[in-house]
């Protein structure tokens, strides 16, 4: 973490207020139209299950740092924040890998139960 | 003296530190990190578990996508009216801002109520409980918490609307409005994420 | 700023009577009395845990002892886990984190004084939970880490584990709000011009400590979640029959475990990163790189839980990985010791009694990290485990360890607590017998391991060769006791007849010795700005290489102290943390309690919350 934040002369709420309501609602619409996808993709006839996981879970990502950065403001927000929660966020994701591997859940993921 | 004088003008609000930044907002960033880990724990624990129930029913067996997916899109139009409400307080249309904190709370009652149709839907008409099986425990308890942690918001923005009309919160108060974002927003991308490991995923 | 002397205004008045004094410290929101009600709420315990040890140790003193049952044994051994970890140790630790903190980074108080003040009363009405179990005659019997599916409602009917579990949810809650609290003092509340570089370095192993509590705390938090549910709604989490998977209980609780011994460990480390650059009159030798460790330390420590469980056969990869990380976190420890030793090497050293505990620190804690390495290894791990040579092992750790620390800390930091200085010649008493205790206590339980003594058995036969052994055991720990006298008696002289302290007893170095001992309701009569790691003592005495010594600010005006603002007092915390006791015992007593309790808690969160907000006219602001 970066020395220079504890100067005083910081501006009160470290930035925001970049986003304004026209990016808030063209972020709104890019998470309806990747939802739709998502769905959408789930009806494709015969598409292999490796694509169908990967590209579920890009997809879920691109949602998921859309809402944080720009709906939570991180993008524009102080690096403090950033770090408070993009460092837990890695960890939470590394222990979940982890103890899928630790109960050989993998092999159960691209399975296609009918 | 510069530095006693900025001493002195950050006495004024107590909630500013020495960084500049406010202390609720870096609390609540803090908890949304500690909240991480905590999601993260239930989600591992369904995925260590999933598909080794040894009793059905089975998931692609109960799962009603579309009725999910409009619940998916329930939340994520939630964290559009609660932007909306931030940026109207930002211009001081408190009465806008509390037009958009009480859509907010209704998208979000709307979701709850579809997750206790959901559950109910489980539990009648596929005899899926808390004590069927181990797909039953892990569902329940990993998208009840979530449920709990909506219903919370809705209480939280249900006051905010409540001091709002009341005229006890303007401009002034928008770091108080934006922490209660922040949670919501994070309760948003829970339901992002469960959403597609758990439901979409098969 | 109409606010002359607000900061007074309300208790002046009340503490005059005796009832005035209890009602002030019952609403206090002051981080320095709070600090003062762990401590003495965390001593007690310790006491407690202290009494459970030795009777255990009396029924190992020879073999075929009677003085209990196995039954009671069970309880014994996991009451005293549970408590010397989440009711002494920890708390201990937060007593210094609630006083010394906001000292050493030059600010009034933390960032959230009322959740402060809440911290401590959830933790009071969880340990008070935990034990009152005692009286019900339900003892939590499951061990400290509870496996499953020994906690199951099939092999622990009653309500034995349904105390430990709950007791240790609030417990939990607590650490974790406090974990909060101090992240946000530490990052937002620090003086200005103190980076995080020129952070005294227990405030950075404690900030290292605040991440791994709200890091790890969830996972246990889910653990015993599942488990609630396991046992009090029917679900499966636990159940092999249905498909469950008990090691889902212990890599859970690991997770969290396993940050949780760095939890314990890391503040006595900065504690001792404090005594010795004091007491050997030189700075920190290599502090970057101490800072450096502990956060690599804190990072590794999510990543080698495991090795707490290669007896399970995880197999061959899963064994191989954690192995290596395990050995790997070795390392910023050891470089620790090493800049510790570098911090003494050519000081001009001054024998105290807090220099001696964290010399015995070091040596102790380096014993316990040896044979931790050893576990490491998965072979040598199943010779060892579940045997006496692990409780060897983490007793050279965690008492060695954290206690010599923490005690350290408590003779350092007595005399800016109280204003009068802890006798040096009782102190060293306290350490020679405590020392000596300490090691005729668990240095045996090396070898008694290694010869077959398993862990956790609540008697022996006459013929396996443990005997003496034992016995000698037996007698150090009531060693350990009468050292523990020393310090009592300690306690009470000095505050009969001890000496006053003055502002800067020990000639130190960081900021919290620039203030009267004990410091006033606001501690700095102006916000200090630093320049430099240990700021006042450059201000005392220059850099060491002929530059003179900074010139001292300017005196404090009365004005200046008139117009300091301190949080009000509050009730609210108080009635919170009942609440939510009320809705949890609950859960073994009825549901329609839970309710009434849930609602009183939802209630007294919406009073907390609009305590502060819009202060009433004629407030202040």
């Amino acid at each position: 973490m970066a020395d220079h934040h504890a100067v005083a002369s910081a501006p009160h709420g470290g930035g925001g207020g970049h986003a304004t309501v026209r990016t808030y609602i063209n972020v709104a619409i890019a998470l309806a139209i990747i939802t739709a996808v998502e769905v959408a993709t789930l009806y494709i006839p015969g598409i292999p299950s490796t694509v169908l996981v990967l590209s579920l879970l890009a997809m879920s990502a691109i949602k998921f740092f859309l809402v944080v950065g720009f709906f939570m403001h991180l993008k524009y927000d102080h690096p403090v924040m950033r770090a408070l929660f993009v460092g837990p966020l890695i960890i939470a994701i590394a222990i979940i890998l982890a103890v899928m591997a630790l109960f050989s859940a993998f092999v159960l993921l691209p399975r296609v139960v009918l | 003296m510069v530095d006693h004088a900025s001493a002195v003008a950050h006495a004024h609000d107590p909630n500013i530190g020495t960084t500049g930044l406010d202390n609720r907002k870096v609390g609540m960033w803090a908890f949304l990190g500690s909240d991480c880990m905590f999601f993260g724990s239930l989600i591992g624990t369904y995925l260590a578990y999933k598909g080794k129930s040894i009793s059905g029913p089975l998931p692609h067996q109960v799962f009603d996508i579309p009725l999910t997916s409009y619940s998916a899109a329930l939340l994520l139009a939630s964290s559009l009216t609660m932007v909306l409400a931030l940026a109207a307080l930002q211009e001081s249309r408190v009465k806008k801002a509390a037009g958009w904190l009480f859509v907010t709370a209704m998208l979000g009652l709307h979701f709850v109520l579809n997750q206790v149709y959901e559950f109910t839907t489980f539990a009648l008409h596929h005899g899926l409980k808390l004590s069927t099986s181990l797909f039953g425990s892990t569902f329940f308890v990993l998208t009840g918490f979530h449920g709990a942690h909506v219903t919370g918001g809705v209480i939280w923005l249900l006051i905010l609307v409540m001091l709002a009309l009341r005229g006890k919160i303007d401009a002034r108060d928008y770091t108080k409005v934006e922490i209660a974002g922040l949670y919501w927003h994070f309760v948003d991308i829970v339901w992002i994420a469960i959403f597609t490991v758990i439901y979409l995923i098969p | 700023m109409a606010t002359q002397a607000a900061f007074m205004h309300g208790s002046k008045a009340e503490t005059e009577t005796f009832w005035g004094t209890v009602w002030s410290w019952l609403t206090t929101v002051d981080h320095k009395r709070i600090g003062i009600l762990y401590g003495t709420s965390a001593f007690i315990f310790f006491l407690v845990g202290g009494i459970e040890a030795l009777i255990m140790r009396l029924q190992l003193a020879r073999p075929d002892n009677t003085l209990v049952g196995p039954e009671r044994f069970n309880e014994l051994f996991t009451m005293h886990g549970t408590t010397m970890i989440f009711l002494a140790v920890m708390p201990l630790s937060a007593a210094f984190f609630n006083y010394m903190i906001p000292l050493m980074i030059g600010a009034r108080d933390v960032a959230f004084p009322r959740l402060n003040a809440l911290s401590y009363w959830i933790f009071l009405s969880g340990a008070l939970f935990l034990n009152s179990s005692w009286l019900f005659g339900m003892a939590p019997d499951g061990g400290w880490f509870g496996y499953a599916n020994l906690t199951t409602t099939q092999f622990s009917p009653r309500h034995t584990i349904d105390f430990w579990m709950l007791g240790l949810q609030i417990l939990g809650l607590s650490s974790m709000l406090a974990g909060f609290n101090f992240l946000v003092t530490i990052i937002n509340m620090r003086a200005p011009g103190m980076t995080l570089m020129r952070m005294p370095v227990f405030v950075w192993m404690s900030f290292v400590t605040q991440f791994l509590i709200v890091l790890a705390f969830p996972a246990i938090t889910v653990a015993l979640i599942l488990l609630m549910f396991d046992r009090f709604f029917g679900t499966l989490f636990y159940e092999p029959a249905a498909g469950g998977d008990p090691l889902l209980w212990q890599h859970l609780f690991w997770i969290f475990g396993h940050p949780e011994v760095y939890i314990l460990i890391l503040p006595a480390m900065g504690i001792v990163s404090e005594v010795l650059p004091t007491f050997a009159r030189k700075p920190l030798f290599g502090a970057p790189v101490v800072i450096y460790s502990g956060i690599m330390i804190g990072f590794f420590g999510f990543g080698v839980w495991s090795h707490h469980m290669f007896s399970v056969g995880m197999g061959p990869v899963a064994d191989a990985a954690f192995s290596i990380s395990t050995m790997l976190i070795a390392v910023p420890t050891g470089v620790k010791i090493l800049n510790w030793i570098g911090t003494l090497w050519g000081g001009s050293i001054r024998f105290k009694a807090p220099l001696y505990f964290s010399l015995g620190f070091i040596a102790m804690f380096t014993m316990g990290g040896l044979s931790g390495v050893m576990h490491a290894s998965p072979p040598v791990d199943l010779q060892q485990t579940d045997s006496y040579f692990v409780v060897a092992h983490f007793h050279y750790v965690l008492f060695g360890g954290s206690i010599f620390g923490l005690f350290s800390g408590i003779y350092y930091w007595w005399p800016k607590i109280t204003g009068k200085m802890l006798d040096d010649t009782l102190g060293r008493w306290h350490f020679w017998t405590m020392l000596i205790g300490f090691n005729m206590t668990f240095f045996p339980m090396h070898y008694l391991g290694l010869i077959g003594m398993p862990r956790r058995i609540y008697t022996y036969a006459p013929d396996l060769g443990w005997n003496h052994w034992n016995l000698i055991s037996t007698i150090g720990s009531f060693l350990i006791g009468v050292s523990l006298l020393f310090f009592i008696v300690n306690v009470f002289r000095t505050r009969r007849s001890g000496a006053v302290a003055g502002n800067d007893p020990w000639d130190a170095r960081t900021l919290e010795w620039s203030i009267p001992s004990p410091p006033p309701v606001y501690n700095f009569a102006r916000i200090p700005q630093v320049h430099d790691r240990d700021d006042f003592w450059l201000q005392k005495y220059g850099d060491g290489h002929g530059g003179a010594p900074r010139p001292k600010p300017a005196p404090v005006t009365a004005a200046e102290i008139a117009a300091i603002h301190m949080p009000d007092t509050s009730f609210w915390p108080l009635l919170l943390a009942l609440a939510l006791a009320v809705m949890v015992s609950g859960l073994m007593i009825s549901m329609v309690q839970v309710v009434i309790g849930g609602l009183l808690t939802l209630w007294l969160m919406y009073k907390f919350a609009m305590e502060l907000h819009r202060p009433a006219a004629g407030h202040g602001h």
